[in-house]
């Protein structure tokens, strides 16, 4: 009996809890008309669905795409310099590599914020500028690489070393044990930890706003930012906006749930 | 030459390329970087001299203009204000969900899970979806709060001086508690069961048994989750971004997003790169400890 009650508690905390997005949603499906009706309904009474009309008025496919490109290029970079040091920080314990595994954990903290005055003057200077969305990838697989090492470290830790030693054994190099016995034995790992990586890129905010200047080449973020304006009155927009914007975040996000809860449990407190 | 091939190919020289290419990038894009910052905050750094290599040096003129700015000071005490507040509410609620969540029933560790939902949508998105329900005229928590009679008049979560600095804290704890509560989940789940059913028979009551046992057992873990705390916490600026930019008036600016506003708004990267310097120093020596902690435990 206890139990039941316990489950029913636990349901209303993330009731509670999740109310924010709840909202979001119901907003984005509540007419205007209704939308600043006070008291406020909780229920859409007549409700519409102005999906397409936001997706192709406020040029989402323009904003989203650029996101896409962003996250995918920082995932890209991340995974192929990461997997490696990940690899090598689980394997090998020495001065050298404590010193290496110190300085990721260090570059781990820097706040993009402050990061952005630097890195806009150097790039700048060494005309990256020009090339807005490669400088926000650039920038942000420096944010994101420590991360990914983290998180893919503690899985290369719990292969056994002796299945790599059998394939040296019979002949193989160390490339090929690597590539062929390590990397495919810790592929959950590097997915999920990639996944996470490309989610938080696709909601970078600070270097799109700081690097990229022109309209067609912003990211989904900055157009949400542009749309919000300082008097805006578009809520029913802006929510049909965050919806079609978060929705895949979230489904992936559900599909994906243990994995990336367990991947981030183990990884973060090491 | 071929022996350096050899061993990058079949020996230790291979672990020790993969590492160092991953260093190397980190450090062209975060550690020179940080550096040039260092540099930039003693020079005179404008649009003009923007693109030029030898920018000429002040010594430290733009600190000074800076701790004589009458915006510093509240600025940064609205700083250490956003800090303390966030982290002590983050660990509170995520301490006593980890807690509730730590009790044996059904979906109990799945429904904890979707808390992250909050963690993994972008923070400007959150903080748009904040914005709408801290509206003070058609706001959701203004009908909410007046309709269980916590309130009588609108309040004006946003542009009230006096208020927006706390409805951006109270967006951020809302953000930070899954993170907070799975970590602790964590910590919770390393004490040993027998340990309590001891504890129970010798006649400790759940209080006993919260405040002489969880907690101690808890210690390296709390610590750890507020350094990662301040981290986070210092890294917060969509929030700032999207719910007040600052404002009004500054009263609800922080070093963060100021350093990026002097920079990127009013084009004053001298001041912008000298505030960065101060705020990365901080957060370096937080990590420092943090990292240092951890290490020790790793080795004991």
């Amino acid at each position: 009996m206890k139990r039941y009650v316990l489950f029913v508690v636990a349901l209303c905390f993330l009731a509670i809890y999740l109310f924010p997005l709840y909202w979001m949603y119901l907003t984005a499906f509540k007419p205007s008309s209704e939308t600043f009706t006070y008291p406020p309904t909780f229920w859409p009474t007549h409700p519409q669905f102005n999906f397409v009309q936001t997706f192709i008025d406020k040029k989402m496919d323009v904003y989203l795409w650029n996101s896409m490109v962003i996250a995918v290029g920082t995932t890209i970079i991340a995974a192929l310099i990461g997997t490696g040091c990940a690899y090598a920080l689980a394997r090998v314990r020495s001065l050298g590599m404590d010193i290496v595994l110190f300085l990721v954990l260090m570059m781990q903290v820097l706040p993009p914020s402050l990061m952005a005055t630097p890195i806009f003057v150097l790039f700048n200077q060494v005309g990256l500028i020009a090339t807005p969305r490669f400088a926000v990838v650039l920038a942000q697989s420096a944010k994101v690489l420590p991360l990914f090492i983290v998180l893919c470290r503690t899985s290369f830790m719990q292969i056994p070393k002796e299945l790599e030693e059998a394939a040296r054994v019979d002949g193989a190099s160390r490339l090929g044990a690597f590539l062929r016995i390590a990397v495919p034995l810790a592929r959950n790992g590097i997915l999920v930890t990639s996944v996470l990586i490309f989610l938080q890129s696709f909601g970078e905010y600070v270097y799109s706003r700081s690097l990229i200047s022109q309209e067609d080449l912003q990211t989904a973020t900055v157009g949400l930012m542009n749309f919000m304006g300082p008097n805006t009155t578009d809520w029913n927009g802006i929510m049909t906006y965050a919806v079609i914007y978060v929705t895949p975040i979230l489904i992936v996000f559900m599909l994906l749930q243990r994995k990336i809860v367990s991947g981030l449990t183990a990884g973060a407190l090491k | 030459m071929s022996s350096i091939f050899r061993s990058a190919h079949d020996g230790r020289g291979f672990d020790i390329a993969l590492a160092l290419l991953a260093l190397a990038y980190l450090l062209v894009f975060s550690a020179f970087p940080l550096v040039y910052n260092i540099l930039m905050s003693f020079q005179e750094v404008d649009m003009f001299s923007l693109a030029s290599l030898s920018r000429p040096f002040v010594g430290l003129a733009n600190y000074m203009t800076l701790f004589a700015n009458p915006d510093f000071w509240p600025i940064m005490g609205n700083t250490a204000l956003f800090v303390v507040l966030c982290i002590t509410f983050q660990l509170l609620f995520g301490f006593g969900l980890a807690l509730f969540f730590q009790q044996d029933f059904f979906g109990a560790s799945y429904l904890r899970g979707f808390f992250l939902a909050a963690w993994i949508i972008p923070a400007l998105v959150a903080g748009a979806v904040w914005k709408w329900i801290f509206a003070g005229d058609a706001g959701v928590l203004n009908y909410l709060l007046s309709s269980v009679g916590l309130i009588d008049q609108k309040i004006f979560w946003l542009s009230n001086p006096a208020i927006s600095l706390y409805s951006v804290i109270i967006a951020n704890i809302w953000l930070g508690i899954p993170f907070n509560m799975i970590l602790l989940s964590v910590g919770l789940a390393g004490i040993p069961k027998d340990m309590y059913e001891a504890a129970a028979l010798d006649g400790a009551g759940p209080w006993k048994r919260f405040f002489f046992m969880t907690l101690p057992m808890m210690r390296s873990t709390l610590g750890a989750v507020i350094s990662l705390g301040i981290i986070f916490t210092l890294q917060q600026f969509d929030l700032f971004a999207s719910l007040t930019q600052g404002g009004p008036a500054n009263a609800s600016n922080v070093a963060q997003y100021w350093s990026w506003q002097l920079s990127f708004q009013t084009y004053d990267i001298a001041s912008g790169s000298a505030v960065s310097v101060l705020m990365l120093g901080f957060v370096i020596v937080v990590a420092f400890i943090y990292v240092r902690s951890t290490r020790h435990e790793y080795s004991a």
